[in-house]
């Protein structure tokens, strides 16, 4: 009777995985199909010829490494403004006393109020008249708007669970303001640091309408908008060279995934403190 | 030589006033205790002394020099914190280390000195563990450890034994007591607990509501308390209070009354006479209680008496048959009466002479 139930328990959860995981096998697998036998009727599941020539098609004769690059930049520069901004800003808002700190928390997630289609024109013209449009750096500054708040609040709570003494005791041991923060704070924040650089780096990997509006040059697009623009035309979709693309967009958040889920649910699991 | 002055130190939180113009002296080598209940101002005080918190009249100096605006790492002070505030990620060594660190003392040093400090404290064998894997005592011992090791001028103490079980608390505050005297440092100590303060301190400062009340020593705080404040607030059970007028002489309650010289004149008619549990004989005397309550705890019992509408608190011996209802003769120990205006609850010196029965 145990027996029955954990298999049947276990069909259902692997269906479940088949399901939603689906889309994703079926990208792989088209990936590596050759052109004439995407549209075959009725379609083959298991591809009966494996190619890579989509691939080093994309790496050889298309600017997808350098779209690959600059994603790489945009998401790794937004994360690391982002975590440095918010990780001082979460702990102003949490140990500073001054007027208007609980006020101030809170416009900061006036953001979100608008939805982001309005905010983009005027952050387009703003870029423009500052002299950055059109650039890397201009993506970096239009993600940490919109990543910033959220950022801002999650390491709040995180910091909030941080004992006050603890950086009580490293002033009176000694330290700095600065060196408490450091030795100190950031250690404990650590989890919270991380899940918060995972949030944001997602984000800017994969916004789209951002990119779209404020860069029109192979310079600066990031993958998302590179892609759609290369592979995607009113005529023709390029599907063996769009899924090929996708399955390498996808590899860098799959390989930081699991390199961080390890260290997260680790670094949750020591946040206690006694006391 | 390093004694510590506060000096008309006043600390506001926006409009709520945590301490009332405080006036101290503790000197060098002292050990102090601030005794109070919560919100008193005892923790602000210490804070303030640490430099985590900023006094906004008034100067705090510390031997000849006046350290308002030194930052807590350069006041030479070590301080233990209620919740130990051990870092978490470090070992035991790591924390103790910390302040040497922070010195720029340098490595092979450090080692020699954090190796003394935990054979001082017997932590010789958790060095290498983490604050999580100890018990609340051994955690209690690496605190004290990361404060001794950088033998500065002041141990500062907020309440550090109150997370500890009772028979660890008694233990510790054996080890402290023993500490203080090998070092021969100021511990200024902050506690809610006044057995903690009588058993460790050269003096005791009694406050409430953001005023120092008293700062005395335990027997003189005890004996000669300087209001009702610290005259009920001190001894357990409390003292007792009887509400009277003093006339021709004679201090009188519908209860009782006691022929009183007061040493001074200036105070008040009304008056309360403050007698503590353990200064009342029973069995004989003038006076009769009728007995309301009777609390028996193994080696004495506690008796709540009616005196004409006043509620007194004795001790019994364990062994002395009590009915409730019924009446007890008791007698007041004359030399151990205090006197207080029932006004401004100072107390007033005064001489008294054997009870009387009521008139």
């Amino acid at each position: 009777m145990k027996m029955v139930r954990r298999v049947a328990f276990n069909l259902f959860a692997w269906s479940v995985v088949g399901l939603v995981a689906f889309p994703l096998i079926w990208m792989v697998i088209t990936s590596v199909k050759p052109q004439f036998e995407l549209f075959r009727i009725p379609p083959t599941f298991l591809p009966e010829t494996v190619t890579f020539e989509h691939y080093w098609t994309l790496i050889y004769d298309t600017p997808f490494l350098k779209y690959m690059r600059n994603s790489l930049l945009i998401a790794f520069g937004t994360t690391l403004v982002v975590i440095v901004v918010a990780t001082l800003g979460a702990h102003s808002l949490v140990r500073f006393r001054y007027p208007g700190r609980e006020r101030l928390a809170q416009l900061v997630l006036f953001t979100y109020l608008l939805p982001s289609v309005v905010l983009v024109l005027p952050l387009y013209l703003l870029m423009v008249w500052v002299g950055i449009a059109n650039s890397l750096f201009s993506l970096v500054v239009a993600y940490t708007t919109f990543a910033l708040p959220y950022a801002l609040w999650l390491l709040r709570s995180f910091m909030q669970g941080i004992p006050d003494d603890l950086e009580a005791a490293a002033l009176v041991d000694g330290a700095t303001r600065m060196e408490a923060f450091i030795d100190v704070i950031l250690p404990q924040a650590l989890p919270g640091i991380i899940s918060t650089s995972l949030f944001t780096f997602i984000l800017a990997w994969n916004e789209y309408l951002f990119a779209l509006v404020l860069v029109n040059t192979d310079e600066a697009r990031p993958l998302t908008t590179g892609v759609m623009n290369m592979l995607i035309s009113s005529f023709n979709i390029e599907w063996s060279l769009l899924m090929a693309a996708s399955v390498m967009m996808s590899l860098p958040l799959v390989i930081i995934f699991a390199f961080l889920s390890s260290y997260l649910t680790r670094g949750f699991g020591a946040g206690g403190v006694k006391g | 030589m390093s004694d510590i002055v506060f000096s008309g130190v006043r600390k506001a939180f926006g409009s709520a006033i945590a301490l009332h113009g405080l006036d101290l002296t503790i000197r060098s080598g002292e050990f102090v205790s601030l005794l109070g209940p919560s919100g008193c101002g005892k923790t602000t005080t210490l804070r303030m002394l640490a430099g985590l918190e900023f006094p906004t009249q008034g100067t705090i100096s510390i031997g000849s020099r006046v350290v308002n605006d030194v930052p807590p790492g350069k006041r030479d002070i070590a301080m233990v914190f209620q919740s130990y505030a051990l870092y978490p990620h470090m070992s035991v060594a790591e924390n103790i280390a910390y302040p040497l660190k922070k010195r720029g003392m340098p490595r092979a040093e450090r080692e020699t000195r954090v190796k003394a400090a935990a054979e001082t404290l017997q932590l010789g064998a958790l060095l290498q563990r983490k604050p999580r894997q100890l018990s609340g005592g051994q955690q209690q011992r690496v605190a004290l450890g990361r404060a001794l090791v950088r033998d500065p001028v002041a141990f500062l103490l907020d309440e550090p034994l109150s997370n500890l079980d009772a028979k660890l608390r008694a233990h510790m505050r054996a080890e402290l007591i023993e500490l203080h005297r090998s070092l021969g440092k100021t511990f200024v100590y902050v506690t809610h607990d006044q057995l903690e303060a009588m058993t460790m301190s050269d003096r005791i400062a009694v406050m409430n509501e953001g005023v120092l009340q008293q700062f005395a020593t335990p027997k003189e705080v005890y004996e000669a308390p300087a209001n009702t404040f610290v005259a009920t607030f001190i001894g357990s059970p409390s003292m007792n209070m009887f509400e009277g007028a003093l006339a021709d002489g004679v201090f009188s309650h519908p209860a009782l009354r006691v022929p009183v010289t007061p040493e001074a004149s200036g105070h008040g008619s009304r008056l309360l006479l403050g007698v503590r549990p353990e200064d009342m004989t029973l069995g004989a005397g003038p006076l009769n209680g009728t007995i309301r309550v009777v609390e028996p705890s193994g080696h004495e019992t506690i008796v709540l008496l009616d005196f004409a509408g006043t509620t007194v608190t004795v001790r019994a011996p364990p062994d002395m048959p009590l009915g409730i209802g019924s009446v007890l003769a008791c007698d007041v120990k004359s030399s151990r009466l205090h006197l207080f205006d029932a006004v401004s609850g100072l107390r007033i010196a005064a001489r008294f002479g054997a009870a009387l029965p009521p008139a």
